[in-house]
């Protein structure tokens, strides 16, 4: 239970969730991202849970596996999509690691938090912070998981405390009602905007991790009178409730603290918001250099665990091709600093990355939809989801959502985005040097759909390992 | 804080922390269950 807990919190929920609501007009962006959990990342995570089950295998073997070898570039792509994600994240995990080095020496005292943020963020330090989340992430994988899974599951639960005593903080400073009524105003018209949709749908996958591939590595490893459907309703629920916590926690901080900060913290630029806003939080609590080290502390084992699944990740594919352990790891390690390093030293360039690869997850539900489809989804809920082990049976609605609802909710979402674009920037819409237009995902996406079909071949053919589970 | 946003509130936060306190608690049922039969 304390592990199913440990997967709901991250820094999907913490640094993510609060900057990207707080561009999307807040409450309508709630009611996009709430369908969303229901519509889109529950029944992708039950597909990604049965599909890891099944086929003891990482993306691209389970697909070459269970859709066919043809397939095999499908669960490329989400492996290709979870690296980029990862080359940025350990950057994210970096500013974690400084946070917390800064809350022990007391380098983050109130406002002066604002001019730490601006003096590090793409700085030098913030590459070696890069480096060093990297290798930690990196000799874990190496060595092992066995003491820091013991560590997690004391500091992991020991952050979602922390986020439910500073959330209820936030919301008895003076002023702080400003942030509920930001948080959770509806401006129903504003669900005609397809941005809100294409962000919300982003957000819940980066919430619960739904299309990452992360939890059908960890299903590899599940045992097979362990459950899919209440553990998939479960991290979905469980992490949505992290982020609503989150939002709560940093939006009211902010318009107590700085009732005028509604442009500041709305669109690009507001990457650091709750590294920003946090430490004055803190400076408002009895105890705060204390909570604030515990806050960053957990924070920073967050990020670890969810570098360190990445990792693995990636790992478990060049495994899967006949690579040994500590090759695909050192191999990982190495292209995760060089392609790591633009995001470190660039938050404009890590802002795109977020954007480029945050949509491609969409594409990766579609994958995941298309996958089962072509292993028969009914048949993978008869006999996987509802198999060994199974403690909430599901019904004939999750295939029709995993066979019908899922592909059309991504090619509308596709489309509507396509056709709305042109007109927002009818001069540089499709410039692909603009850190957020369309240009610049359809280059990089069919930069790695060209080399993954050209791969297409190779991946198919592949021998793959005949045993899942840990390699000694 | 106007009634439309406070009506939100309470409807988003039941949906989102009511849900996930209903599974956590049939979840921990389920766990005692399967020590029990182990």
């Amino acid at each position: 239970m304390l592990a199913t807990l440990g997967m709901a919190v991250g820094t999907g929920n913490i640094w993510r969730f609060p900057r990207i609501v707080a561009s999307n007009g807040g409450g309508s962006f709630l009611v996009a991202w709430a369908t969303f959990l229901l519509l889109w990342s529950v029944p992708l995570m039950i597909v990604e849970f049965s599909f890891g089950k099944r086929a003891r295998k990482g993306t691209v073997g389970a697909f070459s596996l269970l859709a066919g070898r043809k397939s095999a570039w499908l669960g490329g792509w989400v492996a290709f999509c979870a690296a980029a994600i990862m080359f940025y994240y350990s950057v994210v995990a970096g500013w974690c690691l400084r946070y917390l080095g800064a809350a022990v020496v007391g380098q983050l005292r109130g406002s002066e938090s604002d001019a730490f943020w601006a003096g590090f963020a793409g700085s030098g330090s913030a590459w070696l912070t890069h480096a060093v989340a990297l290798s930690l992430a990196i000799g874990v994988v190496w060595f092992g998981v066995q003491g820091i899974e013991r560590v997690a599951k004391v500091l992991i639960p020991t952050l979602f405390v922390l986020v439910v005593i500073l959330a209820i903080r936030a919301v008895t400073l003076p002023g702080a009602v400003a942030g509920l009524e930001f948080l959770f105003k509806p401006d129903w018209a504003a669900l005609g905007d397809v941005r809100i949709w294409l962000q919300a749908l982003t957000q819940n996958a980066w919430d619960t991790g739904a299309g990452w591939g992360l939890i059908l590595t960890y299903a590899i490893y599940m045992k097979s009178k362990e459950d899919v459907p209440l553990n998939a309703f479960l991290i979905g629920f469980g992490n949505n409730s992290v982020s609503l916590l989150a939002g709560i926690m940093v939006l009211c901080t902010v318009f107590a603290i700085n009732p005028g900060a509604k442009s500041e913290i709305v669109g690009a630029g507001n990457e650091g918001l709750t590294f920003i806003w946090m430490p004055q939080l803190f400076d408002q609590m009895p105890g705060g250099q204390v909570f604030m080290v515990f806050f960053f502390l957990a924070l920073s084992f967050a990020a670890l665990t969810s570098l360190i699944s990445m990792v693995e990740l990636v790992a478990r594919i060049l495994m899967d091709a006949g690579l040994g352990r500590r090759q695909a790891v050192s191999i990982v390690g190495l292209v995760g600093l060089a392609l790591g390093t633009p995001s470190a030293l660039s938050l404009a360039f890590l802002h795109n990355q977020d954007w480029v690869w945050g949509v491609g997850l969409m594409l990766s539900g579609l994958f995941y939809a298309l996958g089962a489809r072509k292993f028969g989804v009914e048949k993978l809920r008869r006999e996987v989801v509802n198999g060994e082990g199974c403690d909430l049976p599901i019904g004939r609605w999750w295939t029709f959502l995993v066979a019908v609802v899922v592909p059309i909710e991504a090619v509308i979402l596709m489309i509507w985005w396509l056709w709305e674009a042109r007109g927002w920037n009818p001069e540089s819409w499709l410039n692909p040097f603009l850190p957020e237009s369309v240009g610049t995902v359809i280059v990089q996406w069919t930069v790695a759909l060209v080399a993954l079909l050209a791969l297409q071949r190779w991946l198919g053919r592949r021998p793959v390992a005949e045993e899942g589970g840990l390699d000694p | 804080m106007s009634g439309s946003a406070v009506a939100f509130m309470i409807v988003v936060c039941t949906f989102v922390w009511g849900g996930f306190v209903l599974l956590l608690v049939r979840a921990i049922r389920s766990e005692r269950r399967k020590s029990r039969n182990d």
